[in-house]
């Protein structure tokens, strides 16, 4: 069985794509899971050369962009149906390289401004760093204390608490195993 | 066409404004947002290429190889990659490129989007081609001139073209066709074949005899002559062809095509050819070997280094075949093949059966260093191989 590996775009003309890479998983509240499509995660912003912070909920993560020594070639399983037969064949088509990826691999600086309780909209994306004293509720402190510490330890609780961000960052720290790939089947 | 037309359109279609964040200015900010398409989109694979491997790719001459049940392989012209996943923890947000916003909009205003979380990408690892099915194959059904073709070919046994070779094997097309070569195998009406021993050790025999008869020179032999005469006598041209090009090599000149027998591959020929009965005793062989090779060629045990094994039995030795041919590839089997066969070996004998093994990354030392254990009584003496 051949799965031939196709690429329509000319040499040095393939299409290019971003990476931004963050250490965790971002977790949504239960009542916007539903609704992710076109919901906003955060704001990445370039604050010197290479340099970039994304801030997430109330999370401010600082990164760089890195040149890829190795691009990543974006390839799309395409199921093909030839034409008078009635077998299918399974093509890779090529359909975006990536030569750099944004790397946030800091611990998140948290940046707590105001309690939010609507859990529609996101955090305000005000990037000046505001000290962690500055007026907010202990109790949702507290909370958000809870909830990360909790995340922090390993286990994946998808509910948030309500005073939470919509959006949260959470850290893990788990290796994979390298595994062979078997036959991409359509 | 279509199918072409509808990958191109859906990539349009996922318009992330990656360029927004590639070309994020100092002091500038862009909103981040799950695109309205986002999903884990398990169809989309991230692939690590390294610079000489992109144009392969980029110019259509990258293939996937394997069967279902098989650990997939990526194949370019000349050379075999093994595929393997490699998984991360990190969230990797892939942000598609695409814009179709009127260019008076305020661009940072205009958010990117996430398609997919990528949970890793394929990397390649440079790997030896996997020959031996193609071994396997071939040998179902070697070629023999009395074979009922037709009952053959309807059943379709056993018969590969080409492109059956090149579906079923996981190899690319160049390291393919040197195996063809190594196994002196030949196309016959579109089928690659083995020809089986009995056939090429009958056909060589007869034309070293019609040299002889005709006064033919071995190292100058006019292939038109030779194969009007082996055809007189009953022999397919295909195969006089065919044995001219395994034993020999051509010479061009004015009055024709000419073979040049080679000394090695007559002997090696004529050595299998008596010891096809099985083992013989050294001294008969080497008396019988030295007659049946023609004039002008000297027959030495050297040639014969991969092929044959001499055991001490009692106070006799004793010569047999033992082919590195009929031996796995693969560098654990081969070994396990050997030690099964003998349980300590020379280097000097050893040598021979493993000088064919090649694993990209690993040196002749490194290979018995894995596979072997290696006694050395003292700094004289002759290392002894055994199994690990």
């Amino acid at each position: 069985m051949q799965i031939r590996v196709k690429c329509n775009c000319g040499e040095g003309e393939c299409r290019e794509w971003a990476i931004i890479e963050v250490q965790g998983v971002v977790e949504s509240q239960p009542s916007i899971e539903e609704h992710l499509h076109d919901h906003e995660i955060g704001r990445l912003c370039c604050i010197s050369e290479g340099n970039y912070t994304f801030t997430i909920g109330y999370h401010e993560l600082s990164g760089t962009k890195m040149h890829l020594k190795r691009p990543l070639l974006v390839l799309r399983k395409k199921k093909v149906e030839t034409v008078g037969d009635s077998n299918s064949s399974v093509e890779l088509h090529v359909v975006g390289i990536i030569r750099h990826r944004i790397l946030f691999k800091t611990r998140p600086k948290a940046l707590i401004s105001k309690p939010q309780i609507k859990d529609k909209k996101p955090v305000s994306s005000d990037l000046t760093p505001q000290s962690p004293a500055d007026s907010y509720n202990s109790d949702d402190a507290m909370s958000y204390l809870i909830s990360s510490r909790s995340y922090n330890s390993g286990c994946s609780s998808r509910t948030l608490p309500q005073s939470a961000p919509p959006l949260l960052l959470l850290r893990q720290t788990l290796a994979l195993q390298p595994q062979n790939l078997p036959v991409p089947t359509a | 066409m279509e199918a072409e037309m509808e990958v191109g359109m859906e990539g349009e279609l996922w318009e992330g404004r990656a360029e927004a964040v590639l070309g994020l200015n100092l002091c500038s900010s862009v909103p981040i947002c799950y695109h309205s398409q986002f999903g884990p989109h398990e169809d989309l694979l991230l692939l690590e290429v390294d610079d000489n491997l992109l144009p392969e790719i980029l110019q259509n001459r990258v293939t996937i190889r394997g069967q279902p049940d098989e650990d997939a392989v990526l194949c370019t012209l000349s050379s075999t990659y093994s595929m393997k996943f490699v998984g991360t923890s990190n969230s990797v947000f892939l942000i598609p490129p695409g814009d179709s916003s009127a260019n008076g909009e305020k661009r940072s205003s205009v958010a990117a989007s996430i398609i997919t979380v990528a949970t890793g990408n394929i990397e390649l690892i440079l790997a030896a081609p996997k020959l031996d099915k193609l071994k396997k194959l071939l040998k179902e059904t070697p070629y023999n001139p009395d074979e009922d073709f037709d009952s053959i070919s309807t059943h379709k046994k056993g018969l590969f073209r080409w492109q059956d070779l090149v579906e079923m094997i996981q190899a690319s097309e160049e390291e393919i066709r040197a195996a063809l070569k190594s196994l002196s195998a030949v196309e016959i009406d579109g089928y690659w074949r083995i020809v089986d021993d009995k056939t090429m050790n009958k056909t060589l025999t007869m034309i070293l005899r019609n040299s002889l008869l005709h006064d033919w020179l071995i190292s100058a032999l006019d292939e038109e002559t030779v194969l009007s005469t082996m055809v007189a006598d009953g022999f397919s041209p295909r195969i006089v062809a065919h044995c001219l090009e395994t034993h020999g090599t051509k010479v061009r000149d004015s009055k024709g095509t000419l073979w040049e027998l080679g000394e090695k591959q007559v002997c090696l020929r004529l050595a299998l050819d008596i010891l096809a009965s099985g083992k013989m005793k050294l001294k008969s062989f080497l008396e019988r070997w030295e007659q049946s090779v023609p004039s002008g060629m000297k027959a030495d045990l050297k040639m014969l280094q991969g092929e044959v094994l001499c055991d001490k039995i009692g106070v006799e030795e004793w010569i047999r075949v033992f082919s590195v041919s009929a031996l796995p590839s693969t560098p654990a089997d081969r070994f396990s093949a050997l030690f099964q066969e003998r349980l300590k070996w020379e280097w000097k004998d050893l040598e021979p059966y493993i000088r064919d093994i090649h694993v990209p990354g690993l040196s002749s030392e490194g290979l018995l260093m894995k596979y072997t254990r290696r006694i050395q009584p003292n700094a004289e003496a002759e290392p002894i191989f055994s199994a690990r």
